[in-house]
């Protein structure tokens, strides 16, 4: 039993030894970028839990270039929207030790735990399209302008419509992603302001992103059976859905219009092919990364943090005039 | 020696059938009460035709479900199943391969699967639910693989038309559905296959002693799943256009809600099909009742369940007091 026991209390000592190594070697941020001069290679811990959206898939790769272009030293960390098996992955890597932090397409609501072992490690994170309003917890945070991208579409159903006053348009959202909701609520607000009817009283719910477009379908389809010339446009936070929106207009033999949101191959060739689709909208992805890549550089070359934590930039309506000239996004 | 439970459905009158269970009360008492709130538009021809259309897929995975049912299992990957045989069909299509082939691979991908859960349950025997939920992950990769993440369009019009052509003004998904659930409630009435399955799901040691490959029913049972919920996924990727990884997962959840819903439609409690087409039914007009009253989203979801526990509980309490 006594052999035991030391063996025991030997192998405690062992790993307690070993764990003080680890943490000595490597725990702290910080401590080999910013400017530090050290020969290491830059660290930069990079995650989203968008990597199954084909936005999110891109970003992956585009990351992983950028990364092999700078000479950065790179962890990616993918986490199929499950951030329970994400936000430790993240704290794991950052409690080995980083430089930078780079999100992508995840929300700060999601990532409290990441933020605080950031914060507590001293490593800033970089971040594109991960919230919708500024937070302390990024040194930047760089997405699309919602409200510019609202005026877009309801400027474009404004025309073809021949005026929002008095039209019946029903909003589709979906609540867990900010940015749609944040979009949906203000679309809303702007047609009650334009004297638009907004359809079913409220913004429709589709509850999940995985169905969106069968969601959409069924309650577009089911509005306009009840209320067969009650609908002049569909206003939709998203692509997916809007095509399933618009499929339900055109199976109806409605004259309504839908716009979406994300410019999607599927969605230009709908838009070009002269249905209902009228437009979608176009967010600057690539030039955000590049943007964003520019900010952990000069953090990287001499410890530079960026002027403003929150930047909103303007997106781009694609209507049929300009859909021929632009990138899907998720050919990108 | 003791009898197995084959559910021999006693050959009552429509009417006393309709009665018998608490959920197909619930489900006249549904169409009764949408029929009150909106009678301008419940019960006519095309929201009729629109609920037919909206259920027909769920009706097709909840038949595969059944068959998994009715053997005393259940299969959680045959919504990724469908998924991944309609993602299977789009990207060869668009590959340059003609109709007929793809739609036959993505039909092999969805036995295949079907099979492997078989063998993993019946000869493995690991638990459905470990080996189900082990291959629904899996699938489910594939099914990102194959469509690198995106979405699957621009399908060949014939293809297209699988799923949004029509027929007499009724689109082609509702009578391929109506077609294989009378072929699966024929087989399972029927047939030897069908009584084996349902010795099977009432007693397996019973059903061994009695001269039954109980292995092989339970394969089989599992392989015509798979090949069903293939069927599903490619009339999906048909009715929408398109084919996605994950297009269709709702199915999941809903066929097998169906499904026990389905089993208080009878005495024995035993899962059958015109049940689970009863169960489909309610799932069915309950989410159209409810968007056509303009019923938030969320609040349908409540409901939704609350109408379930409500059904079965009904059909308890009259099991009951037998």
């Amino acid at each position: 039993m006594r052999r035991r026991t030391t063996a025991f209390a030997a192998i405690v000592a062992v790993a307690a030894m070993a764990l003080a190594g680890c943490s000595s070697s490597g725990g702290g941020g910080g401590d080999t970028g910013g400017g530090s001069g050290s020969d290491d290679p830059f660290k930069v811990i990079a995650f989203t839990s968008g990597n199954q959206t084909p936005i999110g898939a891109w970003w992956v790769k585009a990351v992983q270039a950028k990364a092999d272009e700078n000479g950065w030293d790179l962890t990616m960390i993918q986490g199929d929207f499950d951030f329970q098996k994400m936000n430790p992955q993240v704290e794991s890597a950052i409690g080995q030790g980083a430089d930078a932090i780079f999100d992508g397409f995840t929300d700060y609501a999601s990532i409290g735990s990441i933020i605080t072992a950031a914060k507590d490690a001293d490593i800033p994170i970089f971040a594109m399209d991960s919230g919708t309003e500024a937070t302390d917890g990024f040194v930047v945070n760089i997405t699309t302008n919602q409200q510019k991208l609202v005026d877009s579409t309801l400027g474009a159903l404004d025309e073809s419509l021949g005026g929002l006053k008095g039209k019946n348009i029903m909003v589709i959202g979906h609540d867990p992603h900010p940015g749609i909701r944040l979009r949906a609520s203000l679309a809303e607000k702007d047609l009650k302001a334009a004297g638009a009817v907004i359809a079913g009283g409220e913004i429709q719910k589709v509850k999940s992103p995985a169905t969106g477009r069968t969601e959409a379908l069924a309650i577009v389809a089911d509005y306009l059976t009840a209320h067969p010339d009650g609908l002049d446009a569909v206003w939709v936070g998203w692509d997916d859905a809007a095509l399933g929106a618009s499929k339900a207009i055109d199976e109806a033999g409605s004259d309504a219009k839908v716009t979406g949101s994300d410019a999607t191959s599927e969605a230009i060739a709908a838009i070009q092919a002269g249905g209902s689709f009228l437009a979608t909208i176009n967010q600057p992805w690539p030039e955000v990364l590049d943007t964003v890549t520019d900010d952990i550089i000069a953090f990287q070359k001499d410890g530079t943090m960026p002027k403003e934590n929150f930047i909103a930039v303007d997106t781009t309506l694609v209507d049929k005039d300009n859909a021929a000239d632009i990138t899907p996004s998720d050919k990108l | 020696m003791t009898s197995t439970t084959v559910p021999v459905q006693p050959r009552t009158s429509i009417g006393k059938f309709l009665v018998q269970g608490g959920t197909t009360i619930a489900l006249l008492a549904l169409i009764v009460f949408f029929f009150a709130m909106r009678p301008d538009v419940f019960l006519t021809f095309t929201n009729v035709r629109n609920i037919l259309f909206q259920v027909s897929i769920l009706a097709i995975v909840a038949g595969a479900q059944t068959l998994v049912m009715v053997v005393g299992d259940f299969d959680l990957s045959l919504a990724a199943t469908s998924s991944l045989s309609g993602a299977v069909v789009a990207s060869l299509m668009l590959g340059g391969m003609p109709l007929a082939p793809a739609i036959l691979i993505g039909l092999i991908v969805g036995l295949l699967i079907g099979i492997g859960n078989g063998l993993l349950v019946a000869y493995l025997n690991l638990s459905a639910f470990v080996a189900t939920l082990a291959t629904m992950t899996s699938v489910i990769g594939l099914a990102y693989l194959v469509t690198q993440g995106t979405t699957l369009f621009n399908l060949p019009p014939g293809f297209n038309a699988l799923g949004q052509g029509r027929l007499l003004n009724v689109p082609l998904p509702v009578y391929i559905a109506i077609l294989i659930g009378v072929i699966l409630w024929a087989v399972l009435r029927f047939t030897t296959t069908g009584r084996k399955w349902y010795a099977i799901g009432g007693n397996v040691e019973v059903s061994r002693l009695s001269g039954i490959n109980v292995r092989r029913g339970r394969l089989m049972a599992f392989a015509a799943a798979g090949l069903i919920s293939a069927i599903a996924g490619i009339l999906l990727a048909a009715r929408l256009g398109s084919g996605s990884a994950v297009q269709g997962s709702d199915n999941l959840l809903f066929s097998v809600a169906a499904v026990f819903l389905g089993m208080t439609v009878i005495k024995s409690g035993q899962a059958n099909l015109v049940g689970t087409m009863v169960g489909v039914a309610i799932i069915g007009v309950m989410s159209n009742g409810l968007n056509i009253l303009g019923v938030n989203s969320y609040v349908q979801q409540v409901v939704t369940g609350l109408i379930i526990i409500a059904a079965v509980t009904l059909s308890s309490l009259k099991t009951r007091e037998r």
